[in-house]
């Protein structure tokens, strides 16, 4: 996993700073033009790992990625799936099975679901949720074939509902089908990190790569900030750290510096909206990660 | 500087209740483990269940739900009792404690029948369809020593409890009008699939959707003197309204306003905005951050005269396990705190549930009054 980790928050209108910062992101990026501008930008200053929720938009983004593979061959994606809220809304509207349903068969023709009715046939027969499971994952999959997918993440929401409920299955054939499917490393994304760690090496799950929020302030980090520099320090995964300013809580120095400071971190993943806020925290990540490492050369020698 | 130090509010909960209950406090070598169950195991269902599952008092041991999907998978991962009559889960698995998050319409016979079994009871918003039901869950609870909460999330979030504080405060002075809006994407199309299409079953913005912001009127307020003005509107519903909007008049003379479109889709998820003006100062809060302005120097908290912006990601506090929500763990965990530690519950109690049914109801009769 490359040391810097392009988010796509902002482009959809997230922000937990404020609802109405969100807002204005939301209308600044209304076109899939002015996402494809900052992801330039940010290709132009090297950083080439992208993280994508499965937001209905992303998949117009795919499209023209898949357009354009002189231009994007150096793309390496990270989808985060599923997006929580396009299941919650149909859940709402159909129930659960038949959000199920919309959203195994959809936009598929009628060959592929066809295999997907043989395959998934007797899942819904049996209503096997892990067996469901599998295929809700190859559904939101789908936007991503062709590309460079480099790990396949678990949304938090989903994640953290899941560890609540101590079924280590679910959690042993996601990895499972993520890494024989897709040929890539299973990864998680959670609010709850210290818990999580504990619970997939408990699974069986070696080294899972594992991203959550990890900040000086200690905003999102469930139970505590001290919780999560204890898990850092015990190591056995592979730590990304998002929310690193939350969102703008802490000065952008002060936030790196103690990420980096950090046992283990192996990548950051932050969003900005223009190149210059890019590049500004793209050289403050790079040379406090260089800082870093001198002084434990130093220390070591 | 007159070096006198700067007052502060004190924030929190706003809890403090004396003991009421008999205590189960455990002693120091044992810990009180309370055998849960749960009625409804929809998308709060689970949400509820995944939170107190991991909580270290709490011992899931029933499930109750009319879907067969949900209750074999809940069999076969979860290990725990599944059944499809309540009545019989309760009779069967003596249980401490019960999470009721059915469809809105049964939240009144699952409420009676865990109060009738000595078992504390949780119930999703709002508590009941008929202000009637409300007010005999709590002749049922006179003389028992149970706890019970409705889950008004909003009483437990980083920002509202925090505006509650301020406007008790007395900051920004006597409250001459206040705004409740809510808008999200809940319904985009005309789907009859789901209970929340049905009147009859609990669905429809107002009791669905626009009940969290009626509620957080009766937080901040209590029950307006009359309501007036309402009006229904369908957008994409034909049994239900999807969007409401109301005015609240009080006595004293202040008023307020309430809109809520639950077939917004420029929201990408529910949302709600708060907005009050009083004498001294206004306030304007959203789930995420508020802003207060002072007509004067309040002296208080580090607030200055003008706008003063406060977020979340500065002053939420960490909960023991997060799905979804800092304020959903939070009430979850209050509830429990209750029962252990033998207090009654104070912060979103079926009193307070039953008030807001009561506003519920004034909403519903004032729109059909007017022919909507």
């Amino acid at each position: 996993m490359d040391r810097i980790v392009f988010g796509d928050n902002q482009f959809f209108g997230i922000n937990h700073m404020s609802e109405e910062k969100a807002q204005s992101q939301a209308e600044r990026f209304k076109d899939d033009d002015a996402i494809l501008d900052v992801i330039d930008a940010a290709r132009a200053c090297g950083i080439h790992t992208f993280m994508f929720s499965t937001h209905e938009r992303v998949v117009g983004l795919c499209d023209r990625f898949r357009a354009r593979p002189d231009k994007y061959s150096d793309l390496k994606l990270c989808p985060s799936i599923p997006y929580a809220y396009k299941y919650a809304n149909a859940v709402n509207e159909k129930g659960i099975l038949g959000a199920i349903n919309e959203f195994v068969f959809s936009g598929q023709g009628a060959g592929k679901a066809i295999h997907t009715i043989i395959r998934g046939g007797m899942s819904v027969i049996n209503k096997d949720m892990i067996e469901v499971m599998k295929l809700l994952v190859d559904a939101d999959m789908r936007m991503f074939q062709g590309l460079n997918v480099q790990a396949v993440f678990l949304q938090n929401t989903v994640t953290d509902m899941l560890l609540g409920f101590h079924v280590k299955e679910v959690f042993v054939e996601y990895a499972n089908h993520i890494s024989k499917t897709y040929g890539v490393d299973p990864a998680f994304n959670t609010m709850n990190m210290p818990d999580l760690v504990d619970f997939l090496l408990d699974c069986g799950i070696e080294n899972p790569i594992v991203c959550s929020s990890i900040n000086k302030a200690g905003f999102a980090m469930n139970p505590s900030r001290h919780a999560y520099e204890r898990r850092l320090a015990d190591g056995r995964f592979r730590p990304m750290a998002m929310s690193v300013f939350a969102s703008g809580a802490i000065r952008p120095r002060e936030a790196v510096e103690y990420v980096c400071s950090l046992p283990g971190i192996q990548s950051i993943v932050f969003g900005a909206s223009s190149r210059s806020h890019i590049e500004q925290t793209r050289d403050l990540i790079c040379s406090c990660w260089e800082e870093m490492r001198k002084s434990e050369l130093a220390q070591s020698a | 500087m007159d070096g006198q130090p700067v007052p502060s509010l004190v924030w929190g909960a706003a809890d403090s209740p004396e003991l009421k209950c008999h205590v189960l406090k455990p002693s120091v070598e044992e810990t009180v483990m309370l055998r849960g169950g749960i009625v409804g195991f929809g998308r709060m269902g689970l949400t509820h269940f995944s939170i107190l599952n991991t909580h270290p008092n709490v011992d899931f041991v029933a499930v109750c739900d009319s879907s067969s999907f949900v209750l074999k998978n809940a069999a076969q991962y979860m290990g725990i009792e599944t059944f499809t009559d309540c009545e019989r889960m309760f009779r069967t698995m003596g249980l401490d404690f019960v999470v009721v998050a059915t469809p809105t319409a049964m939240h009144a016979d699952v409420a009676e029948c865990a109060i009738a079994n000595n078992a504390h009871v949780f119930v999703e918003k709002p508590l009941t369809l008929h202000p009637e039901q409300g007010r005999r869950l709590l002749q049922l609870l006179q003389g028992k020593v149970l706890v019970h909460q409705v889950g008004y999330v909003n009483r437990f979030g980083d920002v509202f409890t925090r505006v509650k504080q301020l406007l008790d405060s007395g900051a920004v002075g006597q409250v001459l009008t206040f705004r409740t809006e809510m808008n999200g994407p809940t319904v985009l199309h005309g789907s009859k699939k789901s209970w929340r299409s049905k009147k009859k079953e609990g669905g429809g913005c107002l009791y669905d959707f626009a009940s969290h912001g009626v509620d957080l009127v009766n937080y901040f307020f209590g029950p307006p003197d009359e309501v007036v003005g309402t009006v229904f509107g369908s957008i994409h519903s034909d049994g239900v309204e999807d969007t409401v909007s109301t005015t609240f008049v009080y006595k004293g003379g202040m008023r307020g306003n309430l809109l809520a479109n639950w077939s917004d889709p420029s929201y990408r998820k529910p949302s709600c905005q708060f907005e009050a003006l009083g004498r001294m100062g206004k306030i304007i809060a959203d789930l995420h951050s508020y802003k207060v302005f002072f007509s004067y120097a309040p002296n208080l908290d580090g607030f200055t005269q003008g706008w003063n912006q406060r977020s979340y990601t500065v002053f939420a506090t960490p909960v023991r396990f997060f799905v979804r929500g800092f304020e959903f763990t939070r009430q979850l965990d209050y509830f429990i705190d209750c029962i252990v530690e033998g207090k009654p519950c104070r912060i979103s109690s079926f009193e307070d549930g039953f008030t807001t049914d009561t506003m519920l109801e004034k909403i519903r009769t004032d729109g059909e009054s007017r022919g909507h």
